[in-house]
């Protein structure tokens, strides 16, 4: 759309190649359709349900036994997802962005071939390609898999509540959805092969293991799925999960409703005919190495999104990327993504929200005896009342002592995390250092006061 | 067979319309009242209608087409009509297809492509 503006002539090939189970979505990638947006709303089901426990304690009074219908959910997510495809498609309309659902791939210089679900092909050429196809979620390459688990690709249009579920993986797309699943009421499992969160804060990562386990979700650690049978057909059915401990011969069964696999994501960059124009990728991980102006290694090709390699897999980002590139190329701008300091949100039943280094990265870079870590823990005031566990949630901050005790990193675990984030990310994006963050009066009785 | 146009008045009769045809696409034009002369007090409405008309050929085989006068001004003002609480119309003319979270509103009625992507969008 911002090329448009500037009168280009633009086209959107977008088409989503379906799951094993049949599963396929509209215009809006990811985030709109099996990500950011049905995962925040099933969390905001799961925590409503928490708030109507609380309620009582305030006062609410209403007959007991309050239940929650999987399908009355979907459907309202679905069909919020929907009215967003649908404006996607307007707006492109008009902004005269000629848009086709079909998968494109390079067959040759400036070419590109768009072959749509009914396999017609067209070819079509142009002075400049921008690749942003994502990823799709990684299986685990066992027996049954495909045929009986299902992905987060297929989990927010399930048209049956999934039941007891196993999800296996600990990447924070396996907590979220355990998370929520469990919010909702079901029986939830999680199993995990080593650490949960890699690439987070472990200290952080760790609390909302603890904070999960305490409030009915069971964790199996250092055990790898090797087999899915199915016991009896049905919607949800029966299977029988087998897994292997990490760390010897042990080998435990299980039986569940639902395997929802979340163990990572892989790049689609691999069928789109990148060989033919000279697209250099990562050949293990499939990305796309770029410079940082998002320019691939063939001057007319520009890549943006999660399948740029070393770079944050996330939707502003992508978005942000996408717009300055844009305007480098057709308004003069000069302004490059600044991919430091990115704020996110990990929404958890506790959330977590973060911004900048880590513990261990900041320990990394800077040396242990250069940077000082403030934490605390705090009691949200809504959480007194219900009685509420008083000692989970936390926060710190990470400064680095060599640069005026600059704060370097930020977290929080707390309700609204990514609420109270946002805003420390802009400071910290002005160089907030610790003494102006004292000096800061708080805004009370709020968790970010703390 | 093609397509067919039903034309109504009023939410209770809207309803009872689409309820009839359920099973087949369904499309509908909400516009303000029609006067003695024809004109309705919906300047947008009397822009759009025509574009609407000329493209209803690209609806799918077997649709219904239900061309619906809400009603006078004054019960469209009023924000708790039955319109607005339950069909979450937000203004006139609304074109849309029924069951499905795709509309278009007041100006974008006069566009004819988008009147004709919401007629053969599947």
């Amino acid at each position: 759309q911002e090329a448009a503006k500037y009168e280009k002539k633009v086209m959107v090939l977008d088409f989503v190649t379906p799951t094993p189970l049949g599963n396929s979505w509209g215009l809006g990638g990811t985030c709109v359709n099996v990500g950011c947006i049905p995962k925040k709303l099933m969390h905001q089901a799961a925590l409503l349900g928490q708030a109507l426990q609380d309620s009582r304690k305030f006062g609410w009074q209403f007959a007991e036994g309050v239940k929650h219908d999987w399908m009355t959910m979907t459907e309202s997510v679905q069909n919020y997802i929907g009215s967003l495809n649908w404006g996607y498609r307007v707006a492109l309309r008009e902004k005269k962005v000629t848009y086709e659902n079909a998968y494109g791939e390079f067959v040759g210089p400036h070419t590109i071939k768009a072959t749509n679900k009914r396999g017609v092909e067209k070819l079509y050429t142009a002075e400049r390609f921008l690749i942003a196809t994502g990823e799709r979620p990684r299986y685990l390459g066992i027996p049954g898999d495909k045929e009986y688990c299902i992905s987060s690709d297929d989990l927010f249009s399930l048209p049956y509540c999934p039941g007891k579920t196993l999800v296996v993986g600990a990447s924070y797309v396996a907590l979220e959805c355990a998370g929520f699943l469990a919010g909702l009421g079901l029986d939830v499992t999680v199993m995990v092969r080593s650490i949960l969160l890699r690439g987070f804060d472990q200290d952080m990562a760790n609390k909302i293991g603890e904070y999960m386990e305490e409030h009915g979700i069971r964790f199996i650690r250092e055990f790898v799925p090797i087999k899915v049978e199915q016991i009896e057909e049905g919607t949800p059915g029966r299977l029988k999960v087998t897994a292997k401990s990490t760390k010897g011969n042990e080998i435990i069964e299980g039986e569940y409703n639902t395997v929802l696999v979340a163990i990572g994501r892989d790049a689609c960059t691999r069928k789109i005919g990148l060989d033919k124009v000279g697209v250099k990728i990562n050949e293990k991980t499939g990305k796309i190495p770029v410079n940082d102006e998002e320019q691939t290694n063939v001057p007319y090709i520009y890549a943006i999104g999660d399948i740029l390699q070393d770079k944050l897999e996330l939707t502003p980002v992508a978005i942000q990327a996408g717009r300055l590139l844009v305007k480098r190329l057709y308004a003069g701008g000069t302004s490059k993504c600044d991919y430091v300091n990115v704020p996110t949100t990990v929404f958890t039943p506790l959330e977590y929200g973060a911004c900048g280094y880590s513990e261990e990265a900041a320990v990394e870079k800077f040396g242990e005896e250069n940077i000082e870590v403030y934490h605390s823990h705090f009691w949200p005031l809504e959480w007194t009342v219900p009685s509420r566990d008083n000692n989970k949630c936390y926060a710190k901050i990470i400064c680095n002592i060599r640069d005026n005790e600059r704060v370097i990193g930020f977290h929080v675990l707390g309700p609204s995390a990514g609420e109270v984030t946002q805003g420390f990310a802009a400071a910290i994006k002005c160089g907030l250092t610790k003494e102006q963050l004292d000096s800061t009066i708080g805004i009370h009785p709020v968790c970010a006061e703390v | 067979m093609g397509w067919e146009e039903k034309q109504v008045r009023g939410y209770p009769e809207f309803v009872q319309t689409a309820q009839r045809y359920h099973g087949r696409p369904i499309f509908a034009l909400f516009c303000g009242d029609k006067d003695a002369e024809g004109r309705s007090w919906c300047p947008d409405c009397v822009t759009a209608e025509p574009v609407v008309r000329k493209e209803l050929h690209n609806m799918p085989e077997e649709s219904v087409f239900i061309y619906c006068l809400v009603g006078d001004r004054a019960y469209w003002k009023d924000p708790n009509n039955e319109f607005r609480k339950n069909l979450k119309l937000t203004g006139v003319p609304t074109l849309l297809k029924y069951g499905t979270p795709q509309k278009l509103v007041e100006e974008e009625c006069f566009k004819a492509e988008l009147v004709r992507m919401l007629f053969t969008e599947d």
